[in-house]
C-alpha cells in the first residue's frame, strides 16, 4: 500500500503533485482537532459520562463491544438492503407501467402524490399492530421510505426522451421492445440513479426510526435500549456505527453508478 | 415496411410526388390547419430546400414525407408507391443532434445497424468511411458530451447516412451551430451529397443555406402553409464558402427577400 501510494505521488509531470494528499489530510486533521477539543473539554469540566461521553469512551466502546454493535449493524444493513431492493424492484417497473398506460397514470398518480407527501413513519405503530415487533415491520417502513423517490424519478426518466428521437427510431423500424432496450431503459438510468441516491438516504433514515419503534434488533433498537439504561456512551457508539453503515451504502451506490453508467463520468 | 417500393439500388435517390397534401391537427373548434393543400415534386437525387417563417408547416411537410405523420387529405408517393407506413429508407437529421448520451459517437451511428439488424462489419466500415469524410476520425469512442456542437451534428449526419438511405430529410440541421461551423459543415454536406446523390429535403430559415445548397428552393408562407415561390438555383458545384462571389447569388437571395416582403413576413420601412 505504502509503495503504491509513493509511486503515484512520485509520478513525474503530475500537475499539482500531492494535492490529493492534502484533500485527505485536512478532513482527518479537522476531525482530530474536533474530537481532541471535545475530549479536553469533558476532562477539564469533569462532565459525567452519562451526560456527554468522551470520544475516547465511545470510540473504545466500538472495539470492546464490537460483537454486539456489529451484530446490530448487520441486522440494520440487511433491513436496508431488503427494503431498498424491494422498493427499487417495484418502483421501476411500476414507473414504466404508469408512464406507458395513460389510465394508470390518471388513476394512480393522485394516490401516489398523497402517499408521497404523507410522513411514512406515521404508519410505524400501525405496522407494529399488523406485523408485530420484528424485521418485517422495519423492512416495510424502509420500503415505503425509498419507494417514492425512486418511483417519481424513474417516471421522469422514462419520459425524458425527446419525442423527436422516436421519429428517427420509427424510421429505423424499431419495435416497441427495441425502443425500450436501446433507448428508453438506458436513457432513464441517470434518473433512476438520482432517485435511488435519494432513496438510500431515506431508507437509512427510515430504518433507524423503524427499529426505534418496531424492532428487537438493529442499531436503532440498540440505541433505544441504551437510552433506557442511560448508557450514553453506547448511544454515541451507535451513532458512529449508523453513520458507517450509511457511508457503506452510499459508497455502494456510487460504485454501482460508475459501473453501470460509465458515460456519465464528467 | 418494404412495401413502399424501397427495394432499389443503393446509389440512387428516391422521388417524391405529393398531390394536394393537407394537414389539420386536431378536430372540431381546436383544429389547426397547418399545411396545404400543396403539391410537392422532388426528382430522384435532387436537393430541394423548403424555406419559410416559423410555423409555416415546413417540419410538418417533412414528417408527412417520412410517413411519420398521416396526411389529412391528399397523397404522397415515394418512387411511385403510395406512402402507408413510416418510410424506412430514409435518414433524418433535426436541429438538435438527438444523440444518445450513453452511447459513444460510433455506437450512436451503429444504432442503425443494431435496430435494423444489418451486417455489423459492413456497416462499421461504412461508418468509419463517413467519419473520415466528416472529419470525425479519432472521435469514435467519445461520448456526445465530449464533442463540440458541430461534431455532434456531424455524428448525427453520419447516423442518418450509414444505412445508405435513398432520401435525407433535414430539419434545420445547422440552426444551432455558430456561423463558422455552419459554413464548413454546409460545404461538407454538399461534398457528401455530390458523391452519393441522395434525394435531400432540406428545411431551413437561412436564405444563404437554401441558395447555397439547393438545386431548387421552395418558398413557403404560413397560415396555413403554402408553397408561394419556386426558384431553380443554377450555380456551379461545389459552391464556395463565400457565395457573394456569384453575382447570381445576390439575385436569388433577393428574390426570396422580395417574396417574404410581399407576403408581409418582412416589414421594412
Amino acid at each position: 500500500m505504502t509503495t503504491a501510494a509513493t509511486a503515484v505521488s512520485d509520478t513525474p509531470g503530475r500537475p499539482f503533485k500531492g494535492e490529493w494528499i492534502w484533500s485527505l489530510v485536512f478532513p482527518v486533521l479537522s476531525v482530530i482537532v474536533f474530537l481532541g477539543t471535545w475530549e479536553i473539554l469533558i476532562r477539564v469540566l469533569e462532565v459525567p459520562a452519562w451526560l456527554v461521553p468522551k470520544p475516547s469512551d465511545f470510540l473504545s466502546r466500538l472495539s470492546t463491544d464490537f460483537t454486539t454493535i456489529a451484530g446490530h449493524a448487520w441486522v440494520t444493513s440487511k433491513t436496508i438492503a431488503f427494503g431498498f431492493a424491494i422498493g427499487v424492484l417495484i418502483a421501476v417497473p411500476l414507473a414504466l407501467a404508469i408512464v406507458s398506460v395513460r389510465s394508470l397514470e390518471r388513476g394512480l398518480f393522485p394516490v401516489i402524490i398523497f402517499l408521497n407527501i404523507m410522513p411514512k413513519t406515521v404508519v410505524g405503530p400501525i405496522f407494529v399492530v399488523w406485523f408485530g415487533i420484528g424485521p418485517l415491520a422495519s423492512v416495510i417502513i424502509v420500503f415505503l421510505m425509498c419507494f417514492f423517490p425512486v418511483l417519481v424519478d424513474s417516471m421522469s426518466g422514462f419520459r425524458a426522451v425527446d419525442p423527436r428521437l422516436y421519429h428517427i427510431t420509427r424510421s429505423m423500424g424499431a419495435s416497441q421492445l427495441q425502443t425500450f432496450r436501446y433507448i428508453r431503459i438506458p436513457a432513464s438510468m441517470r434518473y433512476i440513479f438520482a432517485g435511488m441516491k435519494i432513496g438510500i438516504v431515506k431508507a437509512i433514515e427510515g430504518v433507524i426510526i423503524a427499529e426505534f419503534i418496531a424492532s428487537s434488533a438493529g442499531l436503532g433498537f440498540m440505541i433505544m435500549r441504551a437510552s433506557s439504561f442511560m448508557d450514553t456512551t453506547l448511544m454515541f457508539s451507535g451513532l458512529i456505527a449508523t453513520a458507517s453503515v450509511a457511508l457503506v451504502f452510499n459508497g455502494l451506490m456510487v460504485a454501482a453508478e460508475r459501473l453501470l453508467m460509465p458515460w456519465a463520468r464528467q | 415496411m418494404r412495401a413502399n417500393g424501397q427495394e432499389r439500388a443503393a446509389d440512387t435517390g428516391a422521388s417524391i410526388a405529393g398531390r394536394g397534401i393537407k394537414k389539420v391537427f386536431g378536430t372540431g373548434p381546436s383544429a389547426h390547419h397547418a399545411l396545404g393543400p400543396i403539391d410537392l415534386d422532388v426528382k430522384p437525387g435532387e436537393f430541394v430546400s423548403l424555406i419559410g417563417p416559423s410555423g409555416c408547416g415546413k417540419s410538418t411537410t417533412m414528417l408527412l414525407v417520412a410517413g411519420l405523420e398521416k396526411t389529412t387529405e391528399g397523397k404522397i408517393e415515394i418512387d411511385g408507391v403510395p406512402l402507408s407506413a413510416p418510410l424506412s429508407e430514409v435518414g433524418i437529421v433535426f436541429q438538435d443532434h438527438l444523440l444518445l448520451e450513453f452511447r459513444t459517437a460510433i455506437r450512436n451511428v451503429m444504432l442503425q445497424q443494431e435496430i435494423r439488424r444489418l451486417d455489423r462489419q459492413e456497416l462499421r466500415e461504412r461508418a468509419d468511411a463517413l467519419f473520415e469524410k466528416l472529419g470525425l476520425t479519432g472521435a469514435e469512442n467519445r461520448y456526445p458530451w465530449q464533442l463540440s456542437g458541430g461534431m455532434r451534428q456531424r455524428v448525427s449526419i453520419a447516423r442518418a447516412l450509414v444505412h445508405q438511405p435513398s432520401m435525407l430529410l433535414m430539419d434545420e440541421p445547422f440552426g444551432a451551430l455558430d456561423a463558422i461551423t455552419r459554413t464548413q459543415i454546409r460545404h461538407d454536406l454538399e461534398m457528401l451529397w455530390l458523391e452519393t446523390r441522395k434525394t435531400v429535403l432540406f428545411i431551413t430559415h437561412s436564405i444563404e443555406e437554401a441558395v447555397g445548397l439547393s438545386d431548387r428552393v421552395l418558398v413557403m408562407s404560413d397560415g396555413p402553409g403554402k408553397i408561394v415561390d419556386e426558384i431553380h438555383i443554377d450555380l456551379p458545384r461545389p459552391r464556395p464558402a463565400h457565395l457573394g462571389d456569384y453575382p447570381d447569388f445576390a439575385q436569388y437571395a433577393q428574390r426570396v427577400y422580395t417574396t417574404f416582403e410581399k407576403l408581409g413576413i418582412y416589414k421594412f420601412k
